[in-house]
């Protein structure tokens, strides 16, 4: 296994950036998911790595080896792609084989591989079935193998689970990870899924618009987003993130929505908010951090009930504040009804301020 | 479907298809039935409905090289497949390349140059003979074998390019992405992936070219002078001014030159289904 590393990567179609400067390096033997919305640029980013397209500048290394001219063949990693691009006229074994067979390796020796391969992958009754007799789950287990029938220095998936349904892909997803530590392998891994993103992944590349937003763990993308966009992308249901004025009231600071609502901010966060590039800010803060009131309470932000999503264990209210719009989660027990009254109290520790013009976080 | 329509409909239906059927068959049948007929039974009147003394010697006639008819005859036979044959083959070389370009590659004036291909069908054929003369003649290829199969080959051209491209634009690129990753260079991709999957479309593609060079007869006749280059068609019409009363024979060969037809045709709509609903249909 090896590194990947994209130094400043740019990918242009006509004017468009669909890769802009893009700079990331995976560790040997790294888990990355690759997320954001769709037309970010994943596809492309992997597309780069893999060799089928050429970029438009910047540098790709694999291992220690600049691989900018090099045919995909010639870069030794395998990828899965989302419709899994089986060969439909070739056998199971077949299109295990194939890679091999590119690779010139014996014939006896290639039986050898492709056996032991769909033994790991639980497909050895399907060798001799054709792609087309498979089920999606038999299928993505045989895109899998295919790639790593070889050894390859990584591997490459373009959301590899978003065909199945919701179990198979829970149980893929277990087995994934399981085949990522046995064989300590890199991977690359586009999702739009951001359950596959957290439960996965070592490190999480959030993209938006061709260029990179934030790459870090996903508690830490989870926890400190660097801006709104990945702030309002990472967490089901998102942050909540509603806009605001800094307002000094002899001294102390205070927060004022333009619904009307004061909120006074502890020093440390009143330091980060006079930080911003203007008066505006925005306060960010996930559902479980909001601590939802009955009656009318200091401090708070008085709202009104929107609609009550009861999904078992948890209930979301979606509350109005002004022109905002927030999700608060409650436990089962709150009997909460549409247009109730309620007020929102925000724990200093634990919200976020965003510069309301450039939306980096303070 | 089934449930609409009553059982009246169901019969002239059936009845259509019958008359269809039997208005096209019928030809065929007389010419085989005479064929098989002595040449005193096929000039009775009126007609020997059924042959009474079944002869093959008509067939045996045109295919022994013994005789000077039967050395006519192969001759013919063997120009007619080898011109078809290598505008086939030719056809397939040329079409298949240029129907995966033009539905992989984005390159400039693709459309045009596209259409353009489709355009030569829209003009009868009778069309572009003075012109293709002359052109045959500026190339000194009149009288040769090669003025017709590069004819016959820009005839089967746009059909083949046309429906190759629908076939290539079903192949997903991610298979011939999935190859190179697997160490496949972009030929072994082609190759090895991609021309498999489009088969049926190159079968079909190459047994209607094959039809169409062998059923022609305008160009033929125009191009060749000399008698031993000539290929079936125009051959089978010097029968017809040289043997005027001999019918059976007459019938002979004209039933031995339509019988690549009807085989390769029975092979081909098979082929020619799949290839219109796997391939042209989202072309
Ligand atoms: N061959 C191409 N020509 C022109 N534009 C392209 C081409 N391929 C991709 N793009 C554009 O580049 C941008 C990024 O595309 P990409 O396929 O990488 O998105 P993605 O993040 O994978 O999206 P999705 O989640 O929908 O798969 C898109 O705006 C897309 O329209
Ligand atoms: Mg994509």
């Amino acid at each position: 296994m090896a590194e990947i590393r994209l130094h400043d990567v740019v990918k242009t179609y006509g004017s468009m950036y669909a890769v802009d400067h893009v700079s990331l390096t995976v560790a040997d033997g790294e888990f990355v998911a690759l997320v954001g919305p769709s037309g970010c640029g994943k596809t492309t980013t992997l597309n780069l790595i893999a060799g089928l397209i050429e970029q438009t500048a910047g540098d790709i290394f694999i291992g220690e080896r600049l691989v900018n001219d090099l045919d995909p063949k010639d870069r030794d990693i395998a990828m899965v792609f989302q419709n899994y691009a089986l060969y439909p006229n070739k056998t199971v074994f077949k299109n295990l084989a194939f890679p091999l067979k590119m690779r010139k390796m014996a014939r006896a020796d290639i039986d050898v591989k492709v056996r032991a391969a769909a033994k790991v992958l639980d497909i050895e009754h399907l060798l001799e079935r054709r792609p087309r007799e498979l089920s999606g789950g038999q299928q993505q287990r045989v895109a899998l193998g295919r790639a790593l029938v070889r050894d390859p220095r990584a591997f490459l998936m373009d959301e590899p689970l978003s065909n199945l349904d919701a179990k198979l892909r829970g149980q893929m997803r277990a087995e994934l990870k399981r085949f990522h530590q046995d064989l300590n392998a890199t991977v690359v891994y586009v999702t739009h899924d951001q359950l596959e993103a957290v439960t996965m992944a070592d490190r999480m590349a959030v993209m938006n618009g061709g260029l990179l937003q934030q790459y870090d763990t996903p508690a830490r993308v989870f926890d400190a987003p660097v801006n709104t966009f990945v702030a309002g992308f990472v967490g089901s249901p998102a942050m909540n993130l509603v806009p605001a004025i800094v307002v000094n009231q002899g001294g102390s600071f205070i927060l004022r929505g333009s619904a009307g609502w004061n909120f006074p901010l502890s020093s440390r966060n009143a330091r980060k908010a006079v930080a911003a590039s203007g008066p505006g800010v925005i306060l960010g803060a996930r559902h479980s951090t909001i601590a939802l009131h009955r009656t009318a309470t200091p401090d708070t932000m008085p709202g009104r009930i929107y609609t009550v999503e009861p999904t078992g264990d948890i209930t979301f209210a979606h509350v109005r504040v002004g022109e905002a719009n927030l999700v608060v989660s409650v436990t089962p027990d709150v009997r909460l009804a549409m247009d109730d009254d309620v007020w929102l109290g925000f724990d200093q520790n634990r919200l976020h301020l965003f510069d309301g013009v450039t939306g980096g976080a303070l | 479907m089934k449930s609409r329509g009553s059982r009246g409909w169901g019969i002239v239906r059936v009845a259509f298809l019958a008359v269809l059927t039997l208005f096209t068959l019928l030809p065929m049948v007389w010419m085989l039935l005479t064929s098989l007929k002595t040449q005193f039974a096929a000039s009775q009147y009126p007609p020997e409905w059924w042959p009474k003394n079944v002869t093959f010697e008509q067939y045996s006639l045109l295919l022994s090289p013994a005789t000077e008819t039967g050395r006519d005859f192969l001759r013919y036979m063997f120009n007619s497949v080898w011109v078809s044959l290598a505008s086939t083959v030719l056809g397939v070389i040329v079409a298949v390349p240029a129907a995966y370009a033009f539905s992989r590659f984005r390159f400039p004036g693709r459309q045009l140059l596209f259409y353009s291909v489709l355009l030569r069908n829209m003009f009868p054929a009778v069309v572009f003979l003075m012109p293709l003369f002359i052109l045959m003649r500026w190339l000194h290829l009149v009288n040769t074998e090669f003025s017709l199969i590069l004819t016959y080959l820009t005839f089967g051209l746009p059909l083949s390019i046309w429906l190759l491209k629908g076939f290539y634009d079903n192949i997903p690129a991610q298979l011939e992405q999935a190859a190179r990753m697997d160490g496949a260079t972009r030929f072994q991709a082609f190759f090895q992936i991609v021309m498999p999957l489009s088969s049926p479309g190159i079968i079909a593609t190459a047994i209607y070219s094959f039809i169409l060079a062998w059923n022609e007869y305008l160009y033929a006749l125009v191009f060749l002078n000399d008698k031993s280059k000539l290929t079936l068609p125009v051959g089978l019409q010097r029968f017809f001014t040289e043997y005027t009363t001999n019918w059976p024979g007459l019938m002979a060969a004209s039933f031995i030159t339509s019988v690549p037809v009807v085989v390769l045709f029975l092979i081909l709509q098979k082929y020619f289904v799949r290839a219109l609903t796997e391939g042209a249909v989202k072309a």
